[in-house]
């Protein structure tokens, strides 16, 4: 049956299908293909058809200190973020997937709650206690908050290769005498690796990128760059913020070719 | 078995996790709970009383304001979701039924990387595209369709295009989990019983894949409703949502103790949809552990 398929004659419900699906894709590619374009347009606002190819908005994104001072602030954070929620991620994925606990599926049902309760309410939540606590804004808050965002990433990508590998490895090096604790920094540990590191740079992104929690917890002139785009955008529509986009989304594209080399897309997706 | 035995010390990995879980995410939801009861802050202001004068203000809605935000909430949510699953069903098919590796490799590399991209990021992308100067409009005036600018953006149109875009591949990816794993022989045998591919798409793979689409359309929904950046910079002054209004309350009115009523409210709205997302996602598993 398959050889005969090749001989078939034109099959217009698949094409129609495979079309439908290659706009879909265009759909979701082409918006990010238009802010090349309009980051590489000279023109003083956004309009089309672009009439030429300059650097003046990397130029400009790259001297404004404004600009500058919150791309710096967020990749702090972000650098942060991903370690913090790599040690605590990865400690406790270990924990729910060998730690014999009870409960294990609300537990983890619990620490995957703040990827689906509002983002802005975590925020707001926090803004909050922090006001009622008295200390301010401090740059450490922001951190923990991205980091309590970004620990799920961490906790999901882990649980994905903990749940892959075969728990018997870990039976067959304390048969052959290894201390619970040698099994553990021998065995498990370099085999979960994939799946912290993954998470981490999933966490560096999403603290990189993170909109919401980050709104009522930054300071006037301490704002991460989201927020600076978020109320440049409020404003002026021009390239800079075509500039500013680019350099997000190449370091989002860096960060899907490291996690496909790392552990293959797939762990991770499973939602 | 080991399944019944004690916990074991690698259990007290799970601390730093519970600690950061508590500190920053149960008390926070607390104290907002807390601060939606009270008149102002307790801490600093001597004279804060509790009162339900916030929930008051929500329900009669005397301004006339808060239903419609809510109301236009939940709408946007709801359209933002149908149009996500039309648009995402077939991608997610085509996924999970491609037989090529390196095909589904790129195919999902395109659905994820819109994903790694902020949120302000691909905003500021429909807004080239959708604004009056923008890609659309120039396009169309220029071939001559139009006299005038569409208006898709600064309008309910513009914000759930955007915000189709950016949830549509969470329902891709929930979707492409269950149709990947409905056992493909039994669309062949309805097909050599003499169904055509239509029907047995219709009968056999879209019933069995139901509780993907409803998990799917709960999360989109869900993520929807709570999203801030999209709506405030799309919908201009014609839309207004809950998370605005929250926003609002805490930014130009500094009143956090409405806001945390809000918010309240938002988070039951939210609440209820995890709990059925949960439900759900507990039986697929189940299935799974059956097979």
């Amino acid at each position: 049956m398959n050889t005969g398929c090749n001989k078939r004659p034109f099959d217009a419900g698949r094409a129609t299908y495979l079309t439908l699906n290659g706009l879909l894709l265009a759909f979701l590619l082409a918006p990010i293909a238009i802010v090349l374009v309009f980051a590489l347009n000279p023109t003083p606002y956004i309009s089309f058809p672009p009439v030429g190819v300059s650097l003046r908005w990397f130029e400009k994104f790259f001297r404004s200190p404004e600009f500058m001072n919150a791309l710096f602030l967020s990749l702090w954070v972000a650098g942060c973020v991903l370690v913090l929620s790599i040690v605590i991620g990865g400690a406790c994925a270990l924990a729910l997937a060998r730690g014999n606990l009870p409960g294990r599926s609300f537990l983890t049902a619990f620490f995957m709650s703040p990827l689906m309760l509002p983002a802005i309410l975590t925020g707001l939540a926090l803004f909050q206690s922090y006001l009622l606590a008295g200390i301010g804004r401090p740059v450490w808050g922001l951190i923990l908050a991205h980091t309590l965002v970004a620990v799920p990433y961490v906790i999901r990508t882990t649980l994905a290769v903990l749940h892959n590998f075969d728990r018997r490895i870990e039976e067959a090096a304390a048969v052959l005498g290894a201390s619970p604790t040698r099994v553990f920094f021998e065995v498990t540990l370099p085999l979960i690796r994939p799946g912290v590191f993954a998470g981490g740079v999933f966490a560096f992104i999403v603290s990189f990128d993170q909109f919401p929690v980050s709104l009522f917890l930054v300071v006037p002139k301490g704002e991460t760059l989201p927020v600076v785009l978020f109320n440049y955008m409020k404003f002026d529509l021009d390239g800079a913020i075509a500039a500013a986009s680019m350099v997000s989304i190449l370091l989002a594209l860096s960060v899907v070719l490291v996690l496909e080399r790392l552990i293959g897309l797939k762990a991770y997706v499973k939602l | 078995m080991a399944v019944a035995s004690r916990p074991s010390p690698i259990a007290w990995l799970l601390a730093p996790a519970l600690l950061l879980f508590v500190l920053f995410f149960v008390l926070p939801f607390g104290v907002m709970a807390m601060m939606s009861f009270y008149s102002g802050n307790p801490v600093t202001n001597p004279n804060a009383f509790p009162t339900t004068r916030h929930y008051e203000r929500f329900i009669f809605d005397t301004a006339g304001i808060f239903h419609d935000a809510l109301w236009a909430t939940l709408r946007i949510g709801f359209i933002t979701t149908v149009v996500s699953l039309l648009i995402g069903y077939p991608l997610a098919h085509w996924m999970a039924r491609m037989q090529s590796r390196l095909g589904h490799a790129l195919v999902l590399m395109a659905v994820i990387a819109p994903m790694l991209t902020g949120i302000v990021v691909r905003t500021f992308a429909w807004m080239t595209i959708l604004q009056d100067r923008g890609v659309i409009n120039t396009l169309l005036m220029e071939w001559g369709v139009i006299g005038k600018p569409l208006p898709l953006m600064y309008n309910e149109f513009g914000t759930v295009v955007a915000l189709v875009h950016i949830y549509v591949p969470f329902m891709v990816l929930t979707l492409t989990g269950v149709i990947g794993r409905i056992d493909e022989r039994l669309e062949q045998a309805a097909r050599s019983l003499g169904a055509g591919r239509l029907r047995a798409f219709v009968e056999v793979t879209l019933p069995l894949s139901l509780p993907g689409i409803l998990a799917g359309s709960l999360l989109v929904f869900a993520l929807s409703i709570s999203a801030y950046v999209t709506p405030s910079l799309m919908g201009g002054t014609d839309v207004l949502t809950l998370p605005m209004l929250i926003a609002q309350q805490v930014g130009t009115s500094f009143n956090p103790n409405f806001a945390g009523a809000l918010g309240v409210v938002l988070l039951l709205v939210s609440l209820l949809i995890v709990v059925a997302y949960n439900r759900i996602l507990a039986r697929l598993s189940g299935e799974q552990g059956l097979a």
